[in-house]
C-alpha cells in the first residue's frame, strides 16, 4: 500500500465498515454511538508504539484475528476509564460503578468487540476487492482480552508487517456518543497483514 | 543510535533503535515480542540497550537496529567508542522480552513465533561474541517495560498487573 490514492480508496472502504459498526454498536449499547475512520496511517516502525498515545499507558484491548480477503488483526482498545464506563452502560448502572477488569467485565468487552468487529467486517466483505485473495470468506476468530502497555500491544500487532516493511500501515477509528456523560476514548485498529496489503495494492491499482 | 546527552538523563529507545549512556542515567524501552539486549560494563558504568525486532537482516542495511545480527554489533561499536576501545572482555548481557501475545488468527502458526526466534538469535550472537548473559526475563505472553540504570547495572522489568522484577 504505497500511494496516497490507494490510501484514500482504502479509507472509503473502511468508512463503510465503520457505518455498519456504528449501527450495531448503538443497538447493543442502547445509545447513539458513531464510529468514524480517523486515519489510514503509514507509520515508521520506530514511531508506531506511540500511535495510541504514551506507550507506557495501560490499556484494555480485545483482539480478533482475521483471515480471508482481509488478513491481519482487528483490535478494540479502551482507555481504562472509558472501557469500564462501557460495562456500566451495559449493566445499566451509574457510570463510575465498575472499577476493575474482572471476568464479567472482560466478557462484556469481548462481546462488544465481537459485535463491532463482525458488523465492520460484514460491511468490508461487501466492498473489499477480492483479487489476490485465496479464500473468499472474511472470517474473524473469537476476541481475546488483554490488559497491556499500549506500546507493547502495537508492537505485537504490527510484527507481521515488520517482517518485511520498515513503514507499517494501520487503520484507526474513533468513537463518539450522543450522550454527554458517555466519553468513549476507544480506538478500533485494523492492522492488515502483508499478503493483504499486497493484494489490496494490486487490486486498487488495477 | 542515541547517546544520553547529559548526566541523569533518561533515554527512551524506540522499536528497532539502540542507545548508549554513561552514569548516572537510565535507558528504557517497551517490549512485546522484540528482545531488549542490555550490555553493561560494570567497571566503567557504561551501558547500552538495543530493541531488536527480528532475528536476521538477510543483507538489509538500512535499519541496523531492527535485526539481531546488525543491532548487537552496532551497539557494541558504540559502547566501544564510549569506552575508548576497551569494551572487549568487559561487557555482560541481560535480556528481556520475546513474548508471544497473539495466539489467534493466521499468525498463530507455532513455527512463526517471532519472540522465540528473536531470543534464539540474540543468545547465539552473544555466545559467538563470548559475552556472558547474566540475567534473562524472556518469553511469556505480556509486554515488558525495561529500564537500565547505568549507575548500578540493574535492569528493572515491569509487566502489566505484576510486581517489578530486578535483573
Amino acid at each position: 500500500m504505497s500511494t496516497d490514492e490507494q490510501q484514500l480508496m482504502l479509507r472509503t472502504i473502511f468508512e463503510r465498515g465503520a457505518e455498519s459498526a456504528s449501527q450495531a454498536l448503538s443497538k447493543w449499547l442502547g445509545a447513539e454511538v458513531r464510529l468514524t475512520v480517523s486515519a489510514v496511517d503509514r507509520v515508521e516502525l520506530a514511531a508506531a508504539a506511540e500511535v495510541l498515545g504514551p506507550p507506557e499507558t495501560l490499556v484494555a484491548a480485545c483482539a480478533m484475528g482475521l483471515s480471508g480477503p482481509l488478513g491481519g488483526r482487528m483490535i478494540l482498545v479502551f482507555e481504562d476509564r472509558s472501557g469500564l464506563a462501557l460495562i456500566d452502560l451495559l449493566l445499566n448502572q451509574p457510570i463510575g460503578t465498575t472499577t476493575g477488569w474482572g471476568d464479567l467485565e472482560r466478557s462484556a468487552a469481548m462481546e462488544t468487540t465481537n459485535i463491532v468487529g463482525c458488523a465492520y467486517l460484514n460491511a468490508l466483505a461487501a466492498h473489499l476487492p477480492t483479487a489476490g485473495s485465496d479464500s473468499a470468506e472474511l472470517a474473524p476468530t473469537p476476541p481475546v482480552f488483554f490488559h497491556e502497555f499500549a506500546g507493547s500491544l502495537l508492537e505485537f500487532a504490527l510484527m507481521d508487517q515488520a517482517l518485511e516493511l520498515d513503514e507499517v500501515l494501520l487503520v484507526r477509528s474513533a468513537f463518539s456518543a450522543s450522550r454527554a456523560d458517555l466519553k468513549l476514548d476507544w480506538t478500533l485498529l485494523v492492522v492488515p497483514d502483508r499478503p493483504t496489503l499486497q493484494a489490496l495494492a494490486a487490486s486498487l491499482s488495477s | 543510535m542515541t547517546i544520553a546527552p547529559d548526566a541523569a538523563a533518561t533515554v527512551s529507545v524506540a522499536i528497532g533503535q539502540w542507545a548508549v549512556a554513561g552514569s548516572p542515567s537510565k535507558i528504557r524501552t517497551l517490549l512485546g515480542s522484540c528482545v531488549g539486549v542490555v550490555l553493561y560494563d560494570r567497571g566503567a558504568r557504561v551501558g547500552g540497550l538495543a530493541h531488536v525486532v527480528l532475528p536476521r537482516s538477510r543483507g538489509a542495511v538500512d535499519h541496523p537496529g531492527k535485526y539481531a545480527d546488525t543491532a548487537i554489533p552496532a551497539l557494541i561499536a558504540d559502547l566501544d567508542r564510549a569506552l575508548r576501545g576497551k569494551s572487549a572482555g568487559r561487557l555482560v548481557a541481560k535480556l528481556a522480552g520475546g513474548a508471544s501475545m497473539f495466539t489467534l488468527g493466521p499468525s498463530a502458526n507455532p513455527t512463526m513465533n517471532i519472540g522465540r526466534s528473536n531470543q534464539e538469535a540474540v543468545e547465539q550472537i552473544l555466545a559467538d561474541l563470548r559475552i556472558p548473559i547474566i540475567a534473562r526475563d524472556l518469553g511469556g505472553e505480556t509486554g515488558r517495560h525495561v529500564t537500565l540504570d547505568t549507575a548500578t547495572g540493574l535492569v528493572v522489568v515491569r509487566t502489566p498487573g505484576a510486581d517489578e522484577k530486578e535483573l
